[in-house]
């Protein structure tokens, strides 16, 4: 069983937004008026920490859980888990309920207004399963901060990194998982 | 199941059914990145970063991946008009390129036979590689008046580096600095003429120790080793400062000091009147951070400073850029490998060339608007944009009675709007080149359709000086929109041009190519041109300026009559040099901090980019906002002694709470009157281009430190 995660190095993010945008480009027709976000990026400060001031880009997306709490919450089973580990909510199941917002412990499901549905990143699975990087990690971001493939060897990357910057930051890696054949 | 691979062209084609790729070069901002461009039924479906492209290896920026969203808007201008009621009555009738550019060309004949060439200005805003063309147009008609930001944005950087070095020092992030100083900028989410993020961010990523000097908390200042939260438009007397710790510590390169130097002895007692004590009663940095980041930035080779447009739109500006270069030459980090680099361009005719500056005759040189007072500018072909406005509304020194402004919305982007709007509004004739009819065209005459970068062929980074050049090659046609370059070519031969110029704008790329023996079809095959590469080019014919020396003290600014060492003069307005002002206005007030998304004035119809920022902000410290009884998200007026405007608060610790920070360039596309919002929340409605508070040498407006007030807009009724 090979492994795959998408994993966010927040530590190295510059808030340029790329990502958001390569998201909108991959699900919003260049005609769109409005759109829906899968993926955003949030401002975490400024804060005073140990006497300093500190400041770090974060970014929002679908965890893609374990035991995702929106997919128990989904009375239309619209959200479902594949074998591989990547949650996929279906919009054409989806009721507009909006349950599966409450119940999200990280805010990452939006909700559609135009189609009146809920909303979420399903990790490019239409990208993935043809052997494409997801929108957001095919190589757009310039601090090259988002990785998509073995975890392992991500990790091991990112260790890399850090020793030749000479400091590890105090933030860990935020990790996306998923899992594959 | 293939193999995962970034950028995998061959595989986008076949899961996604597109028809066609073509490799171009985007120009959402100055130019710069390489990019793919994908097509399906002759439309753009898809853009992505090119990774072969040596500039952004396959990254690409917020606006770059929207350009489809910007070439294909509703409310884009796809063919020419003419406007049939008052000026903003919003009016307008559709007309043929050739009744657009034969009026244009009566209008430029009629006028200059009136009133002499000089009373036609030909303007652009910021450098979007139309420059050349502009400059060559208005050089053979024998107009001295091209009106750009050159007087505060590049220009600078150009004329100081010219003169002080040769050329513009360009940071080597290919040869991975140790130490990275950024002033004033930031590059990860801004497009500093020749840097992009992306190497700057690898840089680091090698280890390099960064210093960021700024009034504001960005990312970049959060990660550094030291950050220099100064006094804003006091850059001047920090690197006064600096320069002070690495001198008297013994900390520059002797060796480049004793050989290579121009007026070392003069400056070192210039920099002497700035001790660190007297530089932190200015700058509010602590004596112990100033020699701190000095001696990191001195004693860690090679090491390089990240610079922009802040430290230029000040009245120190000149100054400002020579001070930094002065950091550079002393530590010995000019032309250094992972330095500052005076990189060579490709054997091409040069913008110089092109642009036909040799072709002004030397009594209309003269003629220069402002060519007296702002003298170094006026050297470089470069135009105090207030010189413009009083030549049309007191026709003073003469009448200007024409404008042609290609991508350029002065209204928004240039200081004190209202005048500027006054002066659009009583010229006699403008015409203007843009996408959109922005709220500068909706006082045009005649609104030409311009191209995008998916519309054209053209060299791309022709006129920076990081020394590449790549074929940006046209990938669809919309509309009857023209390029900037075949709308000026055309405009030219109708006005007597005929023989400078050519019978299609493909035969200027070849022109500007011949020298390296290739044609424009040769250079669309290619990927990019490199100029030579080579380092410590001085060790063997010295620098190109009058000493053949780096110039601490400017032998060309003593002959234009102005100091000659570089100094530092407070912000025209000021706590300290306008104390009584200060008392009702009792805040800073810092503009222009660049947004992911936006260019200037350009993107806010682009719903991918606009939902990045919906409103216009205006960042204040918790502290201040309690006592304004301002709240996070209220509407706040934010007034200076010229005018007041509104933009929404967001509380911020990471500014001093003596510090408000608004941001520029906003109007309201989406408001279908003709003003489109214009006065709400432009921040130009409150800068100052009083001639005494601009730059003596280059004419910059001062529109990053003023001072303010503020207020929450709802009324005194309202509960906070």
């Amino acid at each position: 069983m090979k492994r795959y995660a998408l994993i966010i190095e927040e530590y190295a993010c510059w808030g340029c937004r790329a990502c958001e945008v390569a998201c909108q480009q991959e699900f919003n027709p260049i005609e769109a008026t409005n759109g829906v976000k899968y993926l955003s990026v949030w401002p975490d400060g400024p804060r005073l920490m140990n006497g300093k001031l500190d400041f770090i880009w974060r970014v929002n997306v679908c965890r893609h859980c374990d035991d995702p709490a929106c997919m128990n919450a989904c009375p239309a089973e619209a959200i479902t888990k594949r074998r591989d580990g990547i949650v996929v909510l279906e919009s054409d199941k989806c009721t507009g309920c909006q349950l599966c917002m409450d119940e999200c412990p990280y805010q990452a499901i939006h909700y559609d207004a135009q189609r009146k549905t809920a909303a979420k990143c399903n990790l490019c699975y239409h990208r993935v399963d043809q052997g494409l990087y997801p929108a957001c990690a095919d190589n757009v971001c310039l601090a090259h901060c988002i990785y998509f493939g073995d975890p392992s060897d991500i990790e091991q990357k990112i260790i890399e990194k850090r020793k030749r910057r000479g400091g590890w930051g105090d933030i860990l890696p935020k990790e996306l998982r998923i899992s594959r054949e | 199941m293939p193999e995962f691979r970034y950028s995998n062209i061959e595989r986008e084609m076949e899961v996604y059914g597109y028809d066609s790729y073509v490799k171009s070069h985007c120009r959402m901002c100055h130019g710069g990145c390489g990019v793919i461009v994908y097509v399906k039924d002759g439309k753009v479906a898809k853009i992505a970063g090119d990774p072969d492209c040596p500039i952004n290896h396959g990254t690409l920026c917020t606006k770059g991946l929207a350009s489809a969203q910007l070439a294909y808007h509703p409310d884009r201008l796809t063919y020419p008009v003419k406007r049939v009621g008052p000026e903003a009555s919003g009016h307008w009738e559709r007309i043929s390129w050739d009744e657009a550019l034969d009026t244009i060309a009566e209008r430029i004949l009629r006028y200059k036979e009136k009133y002499g060439p000089e009373s036609i200005v030909f303007g652009y805003g910021t450098g979007r590689e139309n420059e050349a063309v502009i400059y060559r147009i208005a050089n053979y008609l024998g107009s001295p008046n091209v009106l750009t930001a050159g007087h505060f944005c590049y220009g600078p950087r150009i004329c100081t580096g010219i003169i002080t070095c040769g050329t513009n020092p360009i940071a080597d992030y290919e040869n991975f600095p140790k130490c990275i100083m950024m002033w004033g900028n930031n590059v990860t989410i801004s497009n500093p003429d020749e840097y992009k993020g992306e190497p700057f961010s690898l840089a680091l990523d090698h280890g390099a120790k960064l210093i960021v000097v700024d009034p504001k908390l960005t990312r970049p200042a959060a990660r550094a080793e030291v950050w220099l939260q100064l006094r804003p438009g006091t850059d001047g007397a920090l690197a006064l400062g600096m320069l002070h710790v690495i001198i008297n510590e013994g900390l520059y390169d002797k060796e480049f000091v004793e050989n290579y130097t121009y007026g070392w002895d003069p400056f070192i007692k210039r920099v002497n009147e700035y001790p660190p004590e007297r530089v932190e009663q200015i700058t509010w940095v602590p004596k112990e951070k100033i020699r701190e980041a000095a001696r990191l930035f001195a004693t860690t080779k090679p090491a390089a400073i990240q610079w922009g447009v802040a430290i230029e739109q000040q009245t120190n500006c000149a100054d400002n850029d020579r001070l930094l270069m002065s950091l550079m030459g002393i530590t010995g980090n000019i032309d250094a490998p992972g330095g500052q680099v005076l990189n060579r361009t490709p054997n091409i005719v040069n913008v110089g060339q092109f642009g036909a500056h040799g072709a002004l005759p030397r009594d209309q040189f003269a003629k220069r608007l402002g060519g007296d007072r702002f003298r170094l500018a006026s050297r470089f072909a470069i135009l105090q944009p207030k010189c413009v406005w009083d030549a049309i509304l007191e026709e003073k020194p003469y009448p200007v009675k024409m404008l042609f402004l290609v991508s350029s919305n002065p209204v928004m982007t240039r200081a004190n709007a209202k005048e500027v709007y006054r002066a659009l509004e009583k010229v006699e004739f403008m015409a203007v080149a843009d996408f959109f009819l922005t709220p500068t065209a909706e006082l045009a005459d005649i609104v030409l359709p311009s191209a995008t970068w998916l519309e054209m062929d053209y060299i791309g980074d022709f006129w920076k000086r990081h020394g590449y050049i790549l074929p940006r090659r046209k990938v669809v046609q919309i509309g009857e929109c023209r390029s900037d370059h075949e709308i000026l070519n055309d405009l030219a031969r109708r006005i007597g041009q005929g023989p400078y110029w050519w019978d299609s704008f493909e035969q200027a790329l070849d022109y500007i190519l011949h020298p390296m023996g290739i044609t424009w079809k040769d250079f669309k095959k290619m990927n990019y041109i490199r100029g030579e590469v080579k380092y410590y080019k001085y060790k063997e014919g010295g620098f190109s300026t009058p000493t053949r020396k780096f110039e601490l003290y400017s032998t060309v600014l003593e002959k234009l009559g102005y100091d000659p060492l570089p100094g530092y003069r407070e912000p025209s307005e000021s706590p300290v040099s306008t104390p009584e002002l200060f008392k009702e206005y009792p805040y800073i007030l810092i503009t222009g901090a660049r947004l992911p998304g936006f260019f200037h004035t350009e993107n806010r119809q682009l719903q991918w980019l606009r939902q990045l920022h919906k409103d216009p902000v205006v960042e204040i410290h918790p502290d201040a906002a309690a006592k304004e009884r301002i709240r996070e998200g209220d509407w706040v007026i934010i007034e200076s002694p010229r005018g007041r405007i509104r933009q929404r608060a967001r509380l911020t610790l990471g500014r001093d709470p003596r510090i408000v920070s608004a941001e520029h360039a906003w109007w309201f596309p989406e408001m279908k009157a003709p003003g489109h919002g214009w006065e709400e929340s432009n921040i130009n409605l409150l800068t100052d281009n009083a001639m005494e508070s601009c730059d003596p040498a280059m004419g910059a407006s001062n529109v990053r430190t003023l001072l303010c007030k503020i207020s929450p807009e709802r009324g005194d009724g309202d509960q906070p």
